[in-house]
C-alpha cells in the first residue's frame, strides 16, 4: 500500500471506488494457521488454508459449516482479532494490514463490527445494557455530544425492536431475555455505523420461537441501515432463509460458494449433500437412506495434499487422496472445490 | 394394549425461595409404555429438565415434589428410600445428561467411569466388567480402544456416544435423555439420533427424550408432548402433532423455523417472551403471546381438553368438549 491511501477514505470517494469494481470486503487466500504443542513441536493446525471470498455492498453472505470447520476463524480474521498467516484482507480496495494506527484500526472496527454467538456472556452484566451502546459512540464517533449519543442510542434500540427504548436502555443484562439481549448486541453494532457486521451464530443459543425474530432483524437491517451481514451458522436451513449466498466450509477449505437458493436446490459439493440431507425437516418423510453418517470432520493438522472430505466421500475417486480440488465455476455464480462434481449443462 | 412403564399423575415440582414459591412443573400427568418414544418439547424455562429430574428422583434443594406421584413399574419413586432408589438406578433407568462436555469426569479414563457406574450398582467381576465396557461401546458404534481415552481425546459426538453406552451398562427398561444432541451440529445429531432409534428397537427400551427442537424429534418419536409454562400445552402422536398442530403454541413452534424445500416463507416466531413462572399470568399462560386469544382467556385457566386424539390446553376447544355448556 502506497502513503497516499493510508488513514480513512474520503466516504464518497470509496464509495465511487468501490462501485466501479470492489466489492465492500474481499479476501485473498486467507490462512490462519495454530502452531499446536510445546515450542519444539512442528504440529501446525490449518484452521483456515486459502479462502478467498467477497461480500458486496448491502449483501448478506451466509458462512455454512460444522464445528471445526474454521467458520469463527474467518470471522475473528476478518474482525482482525486474528493476524492471519498468509493472504490478504481487503476493505473497500484497501489491505487492512495497512491499518496500523489506532485511529485508522478504530475506524476499521467501527466499519466492521462483530455480533457474538452467547447474548448471555457477551453483555457485561454489572452495567445497564446502555453501557456498551454509550461506550461505542464515544470510542467511534466522538463528535456527537452527550444529549446527540442519548439520542441516537435510542434510535438504534428502536430499529432493533427494543421498544420502548427509554425503558430498555436502562435495563440490566438480567432483566432481558436471550432474544431481547442478542438484540442488544446487533443495537451496539449498529451504533458505530457499520457497514458490514459479522454475525457468528447469532441465534444458535437462541430458543426457537425466538430465532425467527432475530433472523427477520438481520433481513429488515439490510434494508433499513444498508448494511452487509455476514452470517456465521451451521443451520443451513437458516442460512437459505436469510442470505443470499452461501459459503460452505468444510475442514478449512472453502468447499462450495453460490446463490442461496442454486446451493440448496443443487448441491454439487458431497459434503453440502450431506449436510442437506442432516437437516431435520418435519415436512418431508425420512429419506429411506437414512443410516448413521461415517465419520466427522478431521483436526487438520500438517495436511497432506488431497481433498479433506475424501474419508467421508461416498464419491471419492483415486484423484481425491493426491490433489487438493480448487474451485471450479460449475454454474452462473456458482464453484465447488470437488474433482467428481459436474458442471450444469449448459 | 401394553400397560405404562412409567405414569406420572398430578405432578407438581416447586422451587422453594424467600420470596415464595415458584411452581416449575404444574399438574403434569405423562404415561410411557414400554418401549415407547416419547417426546417432550418446550423452551428454555418451561420446566421440561425440571420435570424429567423429578421423575428420575434427581431434584435437590431447593426444588421439592409437592404433590402427585411417579409410578415407575409399580412402585411410586416419590416414596421410595434412597437405598431403594438405588438398587433402581442404572439398572431400571439410567439418565443421559445434556452436555457431554461437562458429565464425563475429565480426569478418568472412559472405562473407569463406566466401571465406577457398574461397581456401585451390582457385584460384577473386574474381567465382566471389562467385557461388558467394551460391548456397550461398541454398541454405539465407538471402537473398543476408545476404552483408555480420556474425555478430551474423544469428538463432542463421541462423548455423547459414551454418554449414551454408560446409560445401557444394564440396559435399563428406561432411558431419559435431557437433550442430548445439544452441543453437536446438524450432521453429528442426525446420526446420533438414529443411531438411538436402532439401539431402542434392538434392545426396546422406552425412552423420554427432552428437547427444545421440535423438528428434531419427528421423525422418531412416537408421541409428542409440548409443554408451556410448567404445564402440558399438548399432548398428540407425533404425526398428528405435526399435521395438525391444535394449540396456538404448537402452531408458533412449528412455523418458527425455515424450511429448506419448498417457497421461503415469512416466519414469524412467537413475539413475547416466555412467562416468569414466578409471576405467572393469570388465566392461560400463553394468552400475553397468543394471536388467538379471546377475553376469556386472560381470566379463566383452559383444563386440558381431548380434541380428536389430541390433548390440548386451550380455551378455543373447551366447546369441543361433550357435555359442556358452550
Amino acid at each position: 500500500m502506497t502513503a497516499e491511501t493510508r488513514g480513512p477514505i474520503d466516504p464518497q470517494a470509496a464509495a465511487s471506488v468501490a462501485d466501479a469494481v470492489e466489492p465492500l470486503l474481499r479476501t485473498v487466500g486467507l490462512t490462519r494457521h495454530f502452531h499446536l504443542g510445546g515450542i519444539l513441536s512442528k504440529q501446525t493446525l490449518h484452521a483456515v488454508d486459502d479462502v478467498s471470498v467477497s461480500i458486496a455492498e448491502r449483501e448478506i453472505v451466509a458462512l455454512v459449516g460444522e464445528s471445526g470447520s474454521g467458520k469463527s476463524t474467518v470471522a475473528r480474521l476478518l474482525a482482525m482479532a486474528y493476524k492471519p498467516t498468509r493472504g490478504e484482507i481487503y476493505y473497500r480496495g484497501r489491505s487492512v494490514h495497512s491499518f496500523r494506527s489506532r485511529k485508522d484500526l478504530l475506524w476499521y472496527r467501527g466499519q466492521v463490527p462483530m455480533v457474538f454467538q452467547d447474548p448471555y456472556s457477551s453483555i457485561n452484566p454489572v452495567f445497564r445494557v446502555s453501557h456498551g451502546v454509550m461506550r461505542n459512540l464515544q470510542l467511534h464517533r466522538p463528535n456527537l455530544g452527550s444529549a446527540e449519543r442519548r439520542e441516537e442510542a435510542a434510535r438504534v434500540f428502536e430499529v432493533v425492536g427494543l421498544t420502548p427504548s427509554v425503558d430498555m436502555l436502562r435495563k440490566f443484562p438480567y432483566e432481558m431475555s436471550g432474544g431481547q439481549r442478542q438484540r442488544v448486541g446487533f443495537a451496539q453494532a449498529l451504533a458505530v455505523q457499520p457497514r458490514l457486521i459479522l454475525a457468528d451464530e447469532p441465534v444458535s443459543m437462541l430458543d426457537v420461537s425466538i430465532r425467527a425474530g432475530i433472523l427477520n432483524l438481520m433481513v429488515d437491517l439490510r434494508e433499513v441501515e444498508s448494511v452487509s451481514i455476514l452470517y456465521i451458522t451451521h443451520d443451513i436451513a437458516s442460512a437459505r432463509y436469510v442470505a443470499d449466498r452461501i459459503i460452505v466450509m468444510y475442514a478449512g477449505h472453502v468447499v462450495e460458494t453460490g446463490p442461496a437458493d442454486v446451493v440448496l436446490a443443487r448441491p454439487k459439493h458431497p459434503y453440502t449433500q450431506l449436510l442437506l440431507s442432516a437437516v431435520p425437516d418435519p415436512r418431508e418423510p425420512i429419506s429411506v437412506s437414512a443410516s448413521p453418517t461415517v465419520g466427522e470432520p478431521p483436526k487438520v493438522v500438517n495436511p497432506t495434499e488431497g481433498c479433506r472430505f475424501r474419508w467421508r466421500c461416498p464419491v471419492a475417486v483415486d484423484e481425491c487422496s493426491r490433489v487438493t480440488p480448487r474451485l471450479r465455476t460449475l454454474g452462473s455464480a456458482h464453484s465447488a472445490a470437488c474433482h467428481v462434481a459436474t458442471a450444469d449443462p449448459a | 394394549m401394553p400397560s405404562p412403564i412409567l405414569e406420572v399423575r398430578d405432578l407438581c415440582v416447586d422451587y422453594v425461595t424467600n420470596s415464595g414459591d415458584v411452581r416449575a412443573v404444574d399438574h403434569v400427568d405423562l404415561s410411557v409404555e414400554a418401549g415407547e418414544f416419547l417426546a417432550i418439547v418446550g423452551e428454555s424455562g418451561c420446566g421440561k429438565s425440571t420435570l424429567l429430574f423429578a421423575i428420575a428422583q434427581l431434584l435437590s434443594p431447593p426444588a421439592e415434589i409437592s404433590s402427585g406421584s411417579v409410578i415407575f413399574k409399580g412402585k411410586d419413586m416419590v416414596q421410595l428410600s434412597p437405598s431403594e432408589l438405588r438398587h433402581m438406578r442404572w439398572r431400571d433407568y439410567s439418565v443421559v445428561m445434556q452436555s457431554a462436555m461437562n458429565a464425563l469426569n475429565p480426569m478418568k479414563s472412559i472405562e473407569a467411569q463406566f466401571k465406577d457406574a457398574m461397581a456401585a450398582h451390582s457385584d460384577m467381576s473386574v474381567e465382566a466388567m471389562h467385557k461388558r465396557s467394551a460391548e456397550v461401546l461398541k454398541l454405539v458404534g465407538v471402537d473398543a480402544v476408545h476404552l483408555r481415552s480420556y474425555p478430551h481425546q474423544l469428538s463432542g459426538g463421541m462423548r455423547q456416544r459414551a454418554m449414551i453406552a454408560m446409560a445401557l451398562l444394564f440396559t435399563p427398561d428406561l432411558v431419559i435423555m435431557d437433550e442430548p444432541t445439544s452441543a453437536l451440529d446438524v450432521v453429528a445429531q442426525r446420526s446420533l439420533m438414529i443411531q438411538i432409534k436402532e439401539l431402542q428397537d434392538r434392545l426396546g427400551f422406552a425412552v423420554i427424550f427432552v428437547t427444545h427442537d421440535m423438528s428434531l424429534v419427528s421423525h422418531y418419536s412416537a408421541r409428542l408432548a409440548v409443554m408451556y409454562g410448567g404445564q402440558i400445552a399438548e399432548a398428540a402422536s407425533t404425526s398428528l402433532l405435526f399435521e395438525k398442530p391444535l394449540h396456538p403454541y404448537s402452531v408458533g413452534l412449528l412455523d418458527a423455523f425455515p424450511s429448506i424445500h419448498g417457497p421461503r416463507r415469512v416466519l414469524t416466531g412467537i413475539p413475547g417472551s416466555p412467562p416468569d413462572l414466578a409471576r405467572p399470568p393469570a388465566g392461560c399462560r400463553f394468552q400475553p403471546r397468543c394471536p388467538q386469544a379471546m377475553p376469556k382467556c386472560a381470566t379463566r385457566q383452559p383444563d386440558l381438553y381431548s380434541v380428536g386424539g389430541s390433548m390440548v390446553r386451550c380455551l378455543l376447544y373447551e366447546a369441543a368438549q361433550p357435555g359442556r355448556p358452550e
